[in-house]
Parts: C-alpha cells; sequence; structure tokens
C-alpha cells in the first residue's frame, strides 16, 4: 500500500515528473487545450460524483443519523419501542462535565502519541535498515514484515492474547527462563500500565511494516546523484541523511504519520479485545469508551454524543496536517 | 414530565399491538392445522440445549402443531445489543432464551410478551426460587426454563492423601479439610480467585444481604451492609487457601484447566466445568468429585447464586398462540425432565430433581437450589455487570487489604452511577 | 569504501532478530494450532511441533455454516473492493488531473471521510437499515464496506495517478486517442500496483469487519467469518489450540493475498508513495 503524499516541500527530484508547473518539453497540441477546457468543465464533477454520493449516502447519512441520535434519551426501552425521546443537550453535557470523559481524552491522546512515536521511529529505523541489506536479507526481513503486516486484526489480538496468557503464555516463559522468575505466573491485563504495554506492543508490531516497506520503497527513489553530490561535498554517514535523505522523505513521513495518527486513535479491536477496557476502565480509549457508554451500556444516545466528540478530537489532532494539505493544494494546479 | 407522557404512550401503543397480535394468534388456532406452513423461530444460547432435548421437543412441535420450529444458536458475544436490537425488528425471533437476571431489564423495555395465562396454565408447580426472576412488577414476563448453580469440585486423590474421609457438611468443616490439606500435600487447597463474583453473591444470599437499597426512589449501593462485609470475609477466608490470582475472574484462566494438572484440591465452579478440566487431562476424570457447598450448619447448604434462563416471548412476533405452544411442549415434565437430565441442570419444578439421579454435578447443585438467589432483580442490574463490574473491583479491593468498608466506599460512586442510569 | 566485518555484520543480525519479531507471532499460531493440546498447556513451551494434528482444526470448521460463512465473507469483501476500486479511479483521476472549482474541499472531505470512527456508528447505521427493510441481506454490508475503505483508496490511487507522467497521457492524446481511450490504454495498465496496494488494504478492512455484520445480520445464513472466530474466544475460553486454527484458517486467505500481490505492490510503492 502506498501513501498518498502531500508533497510540502518540491525537493530537487520531483519537478521534473511532478504534476503542476509546465512539464518541460510539453508535448501538448494548442488546440487541444480549448477541448480541455470545456471538458474539464463538467467531466471532474462527473467522475467525482459516484464517490460523493456514496460517501454522502452511506457515511453522511449515518453521521446525520448519529447526530441526530446524540440529542435523544435512546435506551433499551426506546430502541426496541421506537421512540424517539429528545433531551436537548443533556448527553453532551453529561459527557463534557464527566471526569471520566477527559481522562479518556488524555489517555487517548497520549496513547496515540506514543504508538506513533515508536511507529515512525521503529518504522524509519527499519525501512533504512531494508536499504542497506544484502538483497537475500532484505528478502528475509521482507517476508517477516508483510506477514506481520498481513495478519488481520482480530487474529493478530488473538494470538497476543495467547503470547501473553498468564499461565502458559510464551512470554512469560522467556521472561522466567531469562531470569526474571517474579515474570513466570505475570498477569499483563491485570494493571493499566502492562495491558497498555501488552496493546502497544500489538499495535506497534502491527504497524511497523506499513511503515518500513514504504519508507524503503521511498528511498530507492532517491537518486544517487544526490549522494554522490553530498559526498563530493564532503558529507558523511549522518550528514547525507540529514541533506538528502531525510528532506527527500520528509513528505511522505508527513503522510504516513497522518495516517498512524489516524488508525492507532481509531484502533478499537485492539484494545477492546484484550481487555475490553480494563482493569477498571483504565484503558479505554476514546472509541473503547465510546462503545461502552453506548452499545455495551445500551446508552445509544449517549454513546452517540461521544462518538461526534471522539471525531472533534481526532479531528483537531490532525487539523495541523489538514492545514498543510489546504495551504498546498492551493499552489497546486 | 414530558417524557413520563411519551413514555406511557409507548406502552399504551405497545399493548395494543400486543393485544393485536394475540387476537391473530386466535385466529390462527381454528384447525388442528391452523399453524400449517409457518415457521417457529427460538434463540438458544451456545450450550445451552442438549442436542437430543433439541431434536425431540422440534419432534414433538412439528408433529402437534404442524408447524415447523427451527432452534438458532446464538453465541455469547455481543448478545445484549443483538436481543435489544433484535426485539426492536419487525420480525424478531419469537422465542427467545434470556438470562435469568436479565430478564427484568427486558421485561421493563416493553419488548417481552405477557404470559400470565401461560404461568396459570402450567407453571403452578414452578419453583419459587427459579420463577422469581420471570415476573418484573408483578407480570410473568417469561416461563423459568432451568436453572445451575455451583457446587465445590473437588480432587478425591488429593483429599485421601490428606487424610479427609469424609465431605465436609459445614463452613468450618471445610476450611478444617482445606487447613489439613495445605499442611499434608504440596497441592494448592483451593482454587479460588480474586473475582469469583457469582460465588461472592451466593454467599451474600447465605448472610441475608442485598447489594442494593431503595434510596427514595432510587437504587443505591448497599456494599457497605456488614452483611456484605461478612459475606466478603468469608470469601476472603476462603481466598487465604489460595494462590490464584486476586483481580481475575474464574474464567481467565479457566479455573478447569488449572485444576486439571491435579495439583489443587477443589475450586467452586458448575459442574460442566469438570468437563473442561477432563479435556486438558483425561486421566483427571476419576478423581473429580463433587459436593454441595457447605453452611454455616449442616442442615442449610451455602447461599449460591441460581444462574439460568428464561424463555420469553417476543412481543413483536406474530405468532403469540404457536410460541406459547411451543412452551407448553418444551417445559412439560417429559422434556423439562429430559432437559435436567441430559443437559445436568436443575429443573424448573422440584419435582423434577429426581432426573437428575446419576449425575453426581447435578445431585449436589439441587439441594442448594431451593434457598437460592440472583443478583438484584432490578432492570438497573444489568449496567453493573457490564465489565468493569464495581463489585468486582471491591472484591478485588478487600482481599488486597482494604477494609470491606473503604472498598465499599471506592467503588460506591461507580455503582450508584451505574444504578441512576436512565432507563 | 570498504566496511569493516563488524558493520556488514550487524544489519545482517539485526534483520535477523527482527524477522524472528515479526514472524514469531504467526508462527507461533501455526504451531499451536497443530499442536495437541498437552503440547499447548505445558509448562515448558514446545518450541517446534513435532507430531502434528489436524483435531484443532476440524473443531474450528465444525462450526454450522462454516461453509456458507466462507461464502459470505468472499463475496462481501470482494464485492466491495471491486466496488470501491471503480469509484476510486474515476474520483482519482479527477482530483489528480484536474483542475476545477472545489478540489480542496472534496480532497479534504475525503480526508476527513478518513477518519469516520465506525465501530461507534453502527447503531445509527442499524437504524437506517432497519428502517429500510434491509437487514440479513448482503448488500448493505457490501456497500458500507466499500465505503470504509473509499477514502483511503481515493486519495491512494490519486497519488499513484499523480506519480504517472503527464506527457504518456498527453503523447497518447496526440496520437489520437481520446482522453478516456488515453486513459485505459496507458494509465491504466501504470496504475496496476496501485490498484493491487489499495485492494490489499480494502480486503483486510472489510474481511475483518465485525461490529456491523453483528447487529445488521442475525441470520446465520447472512453472516460472516469474523464472527465465527469471535465466537471461538467466548465459545472456547482458552482453548488455544481451537481459537488459534480459528485464526490461522481466518488468516490464510489475507497471508497468501499479501505474499502473492506484495512484490507488485511493492514495486509500485515507489511511484505511489514519493512522487505526490
Amino acid at each position: 500500500m502506498a501513501v498518498a503524499t502531500e508533497r510540502q516541500d518540491p525537493g530537487p527530484v520531483a519537478a521534473g515528473v511532478r504534476r503542476g508547473g509546465p512539464p518541460p518539453g510539453t508535448r501538448r497540441p494548442a488546440p487541444g487545450a480549448a477541448g480541455r477546457a470545456r471538458l474539464t468543465g463538467a467531466a471532474p464533477y462527473l467522475l467525482l460524483l459516484p464517490a460523493l454520493a456514496a460517501t454522502a449516502l452511506l457515511l453522511g447519512w449515518p453521521l446525520v443519523k448519529d447526530g441526530l441520535l446524540s440529542f435523544q434519551n435512546l435506551n433499551m426501552r426506546q430502541l426496541i419501542q421506537h421512540l424517539t425521546e429528545w433531551n436537548g443537550v443533556d448527553n453532551y453535557r453529561e459527557a463534557l462535565t464527566s471526569e471520566d470523559f477527559w481522562r479518556v481524552t488524555l489517555r487517548s491522546v497520549i496513547f496515540t502519541a506514543v504508538n506513533v512515536v515508536l511507529i515512525m521511529l521503529f518504522g524509519t529505523l527499519i525501512g533504512l535498515l531494508l536499504a542497506r541489506l544484502g538483497s537475500k536479507m532484505r528478502l528475509l526481513l521482507s517476508v517477516g514484515l508483510v506477514l506481520a503486516w498481513a495478519m488481520p486484526t482480530i487474529a493478530a489480538t488473538t494470538v497476543f492474547q495467547w503470547l501473553f496468557a498468564t499461565r502458559f503464555g510464551v512470554v512469560n516463559w522467556v521472561l522466567d527462563a531469562l531470569g526474571w522468575h517474579s515474570m513466570a505466573h505475570y498477569n499483563w491485563t491485570g494493571g493499566q500500565f502492562s495491558t497498555f504495554f501488552v496493546i502497544t506492543v500489538l499495535i506497534v508490531w502491527g504497524s511497523i511494516p506499513f511503515v518500513a516497506i514504504n519508507l524503503y520503497a521511498a528511498t530507492t527513489t532517491i537518486p544517487g546523484e544526490l549522494y554522490e553530490a553530498a559526498a563530493l561535498d564532503g558529507a558523511g554517514g549522518w550528514k547525507s541523511f540529514t541533506s538528502v535523505t531525510f528532506p527527500f522523505l520528509k513528505p511522505f513521513l508527513l503522510a504516513t504519520t497522518f495516517l498512524e495518527v489516524i488508525w492507532v486513535f481509531k484502533a478499537f479491536t485492539q484494545v477492546f479485545a484484550i481487555n475490553e477496557g480494563g482493569p477498571d476502565r483504565l484503558t479505554e480509549t476514546l472509541p473503547v469508551y465510546a462503545f461502552i457508554e453506548g452499545v455495551g451500556n445500551q446508552h445509544y444516545g449517549m454513546g452517540a454524543a461521544i462518538s461526534l466528540l471522539t471525531i472533534a478530537v481526532l479531528l483537531a489532532l490532525t487539523s495541523y496536517y489538514l492545514r498543510i494539505v489546504l495551504r498546498q493544494e492551493e499552489d497546486e494546479l | 414530565m414530558k417524557r413520563g407522557l411519551i413514555a406511557a404512550t409507548g406502552v399504551a401503543a405497545m399493548l395494543v399491538s400486543v393485544a393485536a397480535c394475540g387476537s391473530d394468534g386466535d385466529d390462527d388456532k381454528a384447525g388442528a392445522d391452523g399453524y400449517k406452513g409457518q415457521t417457529l423461530t427460538v434463540w438458544v444460547m451456545d450450550g445451552s440445549s442438549p442436542d437430543g432435548w433439541t431434536k425431540d421437543v422440534k419432534a414433538a412441535f412439528e408433529k402437534k402443531t404442524g408447524a415447523k420450529l427451527k432452534f438458532e444458536i446464538q453465541q455469547w458475544n455481543g448478545i445484549q445489543q443483538k436481543v435489544t436490537t433484535a426485539l426492536s425488528e419487525s420480525n424478531p425471533p419469537d422465542v427467545l432464551e434470556i438470562g435469568n437476571t436479565q430478564t427484568p431489564s427486558y421485561a421493563q423495555t416493553g419488548g417481552l410478551a405477557e404470559l400470565g395465562d401461560l404461568k396459570k396454565s402450567i407453571g403452578a408447580d414452578w419453583s419459587e426460587s427459579i420463577n422469581k426472576s420471570a415476573v418484573y412488577d408483578g407480570k410473568q414476563y417469561a416461563a423459568p426454563w432451568y436453572a445451575a448453580n455451583r457446587v465445590v469440585l473437588y480432587n478425591k486423590k488429593i483429599w485421601a492423601e490428606a487424610g479427609i474421609k469424609d465431605t465436609p457438611k459445614t463452613r468450618t468443616e471445610f476450611f478444617q479439610d482445606l487447613d489439613a490439606i495445605k499442611k499434608k500435600t504440596d497441592a494448592e487447597p483451593i482454587y479460588l480467585p480474586g473475582q469469583n463474583w457469582y460465588f461472592f453473591d451466593g454467599l451474600t444470599i447465605g448472610t441475608g444481604a442485598d447489594l442494593v437499597k431503595k434510596d427514595g426512589d432510587k437504587w443505591v449501593s448497599n456494599l457497605a451492609d456488614p452483611k456484605v462485609g461478612k459475606a466478603m470475609d468469608i470469601y476472603k477466608q476462603y481466598q487465604s487457601f489460595s494462590k490464584a490470582p486476586k483481580d481475575k475472574d474464574e474464567a481467565t484462566p479457566q479455573q478447569g484447566e488449572v485444576f486439571a494438572k491435579g495439583k489443587t484440591g477443589a475450586f467452586i465452579g458448575m459442574g460442566w466445568e469438570a468437563g473442561i478440566a477432563i479435556k486438558a487431562n483425561p486421566k483427571i476424570e476419576k478423581d473429580i468429585g463433587y459436593f454441595t457447598i457447605p453452611g454455616e450448619t449442616a442442615g442449610k447448604p451455602e447461599g449460591v447464586f441460581l444462574g439460568g434462563s428464561n424463555l420469553a416471548v417476543a412481543a413483536g412476533s406474530e405468532k403469540q398462540e404457536l410460541a406459547k405452544e411451543f412452551l407448553k411442549i418444551a417445559l412439560n415434565d417429559t422434556y423439562e425432565g429430559q432437559l435436567a437430565k441430559e443437559g445436568g441442570v436443575i429443573p424448573n419444578k422440584e419435582s423434577l430433581q429426581a432426573q437428575l439421579k446419576g449425575n453426581p454435578a447435578g445431585q449436589a447443585a439441587a439441594p442448594a437450589a431451593a434457598t437460592g438467589g440472583t443478583t438484584p432483580l432490578i432492570p438497573e442490574w444489568a449496567a453493573v455487570e457490564n465489565a468493569p463490574n464495581p463489585v468486582k473491583t471491591y472484591m478485588t479491593a478487600v482481599l488486597t487489604g482494604k477494609s470491606p468498608a473503604e472498598a465499599a466506599k471506592s467503588v460506591e460512586d461507580e455503582l450508584n452511577k451505574r444504578l441512576s442510569q436512565e432507563r | 569504501m570498504k566496511r569493516s566485518p563488524l558493520a556488514r555484520l550487524w544489519p545482517n543480525a539485526a534483520a535477523v532478530v527482527l524477522f524472528l519479531g515479526f514472524v514469531f507471532p504467526v508462527y507461533w499460531m501455526f504451531t499451536t494450532a497443530l499442536k495437541p493440546t498437552s503440547d499447548i498447556i505445558s509448562e515448558d513451551p514446545v518450541w517446534f511441533p513435532t507430531g502434528g494434528t489436524l483435531e484443532h482444526f476440524q473443531k474450528a470448521m465444525d462450526a454450522e455454516n462454516f461453509w456458507t460463512l466462507v461464502g459470505n465473507s468472499f463475496i462481501v469483501t470482494l464485492s466491495a473492493v471491486g466496488l470501491s476500486l471503480l469509484i476510486a479511479l474515476l474520483a482519482s483521476f479527477a482530483l489528480a488531473r484536474m483542475r476545477f472549482k472545489g478540489r480542496r474541499g472534496f480532497l479534504v472531505t475525503f480526508m476527513i471521510a478518513q477518519m469516520a470512527p465506525w465501530e461507534v456508528l453502527v447503531i445509527a447505521i442499524y437504524m437506517l437499515v432497519r428502517d429500510g427493510d434491509m437487514l440479513n441481506s448482503l448488500l448493505p454490508l457490501t456497500l458500507f464496506y466499500m465505503v470504509m475503505v473509499l477514502p483511503f483508496t481515493i486519495l491512494t490511487l490519486r497519488a499513484y495517478v499523480a506519480a504517472i507522467p503527464k506527457e504518456l497521457e498527453e503523447s497518447a492524446m496526440v496520437d489520437g486517442c481520446t482522453r478516456p481511450q488515453a486513459f485505459i490504454r496507458v494509465i491504466f495498465p501504470l496504475l496496476a500496483p496501485g490498484l493491487m496496494a489499495t485492494s490489499l488494504f480494502g480486503f483486510i478492512t472489510a474481511w475483518n469487519e465485525f461490529p456491523l455484520v453483528l447487529i445488521l445480520n442475525k441470520d446465520p445464513g447472512a453472516q460472516t467469518l469474523p464472527l465465527w472466530l469471535s465466537s471461538f474466544q467466548t465459545a472456547f475460553g482458552d482453548d488455544w489450540g481451537a481459537t488459534m486454527a480459528a485464526a490461522s484458517l481466518f488468516a490464510i486467505p489475507i497471508l497468501l493475498l499479501f505474499l502473492f500481490l506484495q512484490r507488485k505492490a511493492v514495486g509500485g510503492l515507489t511511484s505511489g508513495a514519493v512522487k505526490g
């Protein structure tokens, strides 16, 4: 899978192939230009129509419905009897004034930050490692990465529960064998920190391959001449990384970080299935909190309100990147 | 006030629709083959109905009514929202198995049909302790199907090794036996994790404690009641004989699997958990014995939580009469007896308990059933048991050193919050 | 520049360690599924299974309707992915190649659509589907899965389209092709890796989806595999053998698809990933 990169810094290389600016040596025929102008009148909208219609109907409509539900008192009884009981902003008031909501929000933000930093850091390092390896070792590591990447979330979560099982779990056995005997029957889901540790290992394990493989692919497109030029200027390993590799990869890293923020923040299966938000609701992140309050406790109106607040938080977290996209798209085309 | 009005209208509308369904049913009843061509859908939970029972009931039902019967086995995962949403649909399952403690919350939604006349015609001798959960607000909303309660499963070999001749008749004797195992063998006397909450619930039933109390028109926590504290003390005493984690329940790890290793003197569980142990280690089978959890005095067993299920009819079902026909067949003495025999569960009538003969687990469970109880039978309670159950939190807190009063205080807010959630 | 032996050694050593780290959970899943129960619950892990057994797999596949579920999962997943590719192709072409009013707005719309927390929208969706009388059908499921993967597919394909030099297309047009023809003959083949990469993503998302199908389709004939897999965890408790067998069965199609497509997809990443 590739990443939709929003190029910020044109970089020295891509200018030639980049869309935008008149491509050098273009063979665009003059008469065609007028035809194109006409074509571009309605065509883009027609091309976008199916996508927009599908999104509006199948995502927009449920969102509106969710919005309406968030102003209702909707529990088992109301759902079963098809009753509509408006309760104004009660759900929002209750959510926003509850300490829980803010605690969970903060926790989600920290959780996302920690995971994304780990994923990006190790993903990048492994991607660079791939670039350095010989072809056999690269194939070996790629196969490992691809297997981890391809594990369906539900299956992976199940496997991690088994790896970290209190009795007969292989992780505890290894820790014990390494001399850390108090870990022999350690109960990973017994504490907040240890539960988060398992979830984080699971998420980072499953997310690194995406970053590493894509990053490696990206590095292969860095023209060798750039490194040669840098070497001529006397740049060492680190210098050539900061002056060539990093600037070249920066847009890629930015776009990937954006995606990882979304994916980690939204991660539901992993967080929920490992310990259902426990112990004592201490590992609930926002989506899990919305699910437990809404669906688990069958307060669907409340759940709807929290889900919309969740979207708002996610928008806030990603606003930096969205702004960049907006600004940069202005310059393009 | 406005909400009350809307709610009242809703209930009225519901009653009308139920009445309408009822009359439909009456029309159907016209001929013996009046049900021909209809199909009755019955939801039962995974593991509830033994194959033989299912087959025989199906045959009997189809012969008697001419209609088809379709059992659909439901998984536990996400079952609550599945049932709630199903009850809201225009074509819900006609008959559903509903956990006994969940019955009140479904009853208050108006999603279940009232079965007062069924109780009159076939339910005169339903055990009172078992039927209690099917009644809400004085009305019968389900038919009791079966109950099950915990017993002590013990390892005969280890007990013999400790020199114990007979199974204990009182709690004091039981503790003495556990102590003997601790001293004379290298086995763990009992495996009891800190959050075997249904065992604890049984203890509170034994001490006569209530977990909730009324405060005005609201239900609030009653965990601070000394009777609850007393039950918790008993639990703590049991737990002191175990090395099991204090913050886990009996399913993680499955206590049957722990027991299977043959290094555990006993555990408190459902009779069928022996199967888990046997599967993990077939050699353990001959060593497993069962006895009723002993109470304070020899005559009266320990209080137990009566788990179990009721069969309810969806209010939105268009086959009310056919559904009742099904209940009359499925719950008659023949099939209810067969269920007890095949499934080893406590039947809904005391007269049928003889069917448990030859089933040591069932026989050990039956004596406690009459004095068993459940969790508080109020719709509000369902929210309490959603993970993380604050009562479990309370248990862990006491076991890790807090006093019962302190522990009760620390979870009261959460418990009250859940009890006061809008319905 | 000659590197010292040590400098050559450590990347390889690191690669081996990382390989083991990434592969181990997958390896452990398969081997647990194949081991007899006594080897699974043993105080010392059995690292290499000696005697394999298919007992756990049999148990896992013994579920009622297993093959119906397999069929449903494939139908829903493949249709959702196919539809989303088709729709996304059109949209991504417009977004990558054309200049029009509101383009930025559309782009940001899809970026935001990507953030939709579907798990918590299930009740709203359920009520719409219920009131539209479409429960217990594969169609709504297919459509919603399609939209779940659509934004990502559009944005990614857009990058791929943009990475194809405009000149190629234009030269085709000079040679007398119409624009659609140029698209089909020139761009489409070059997009193949992009299509594969995005379809992998779509496949894995739709294949995994659980909360929605749980409440939309209560009829066992209209359910999908995730329900079956998750039922294992509850029905069998700590029966890790059967659970791992089920997880393996569930993962195999995706693992095969990845191994089959990854080479081409990764090859294509080059263009998609960087030349935004």
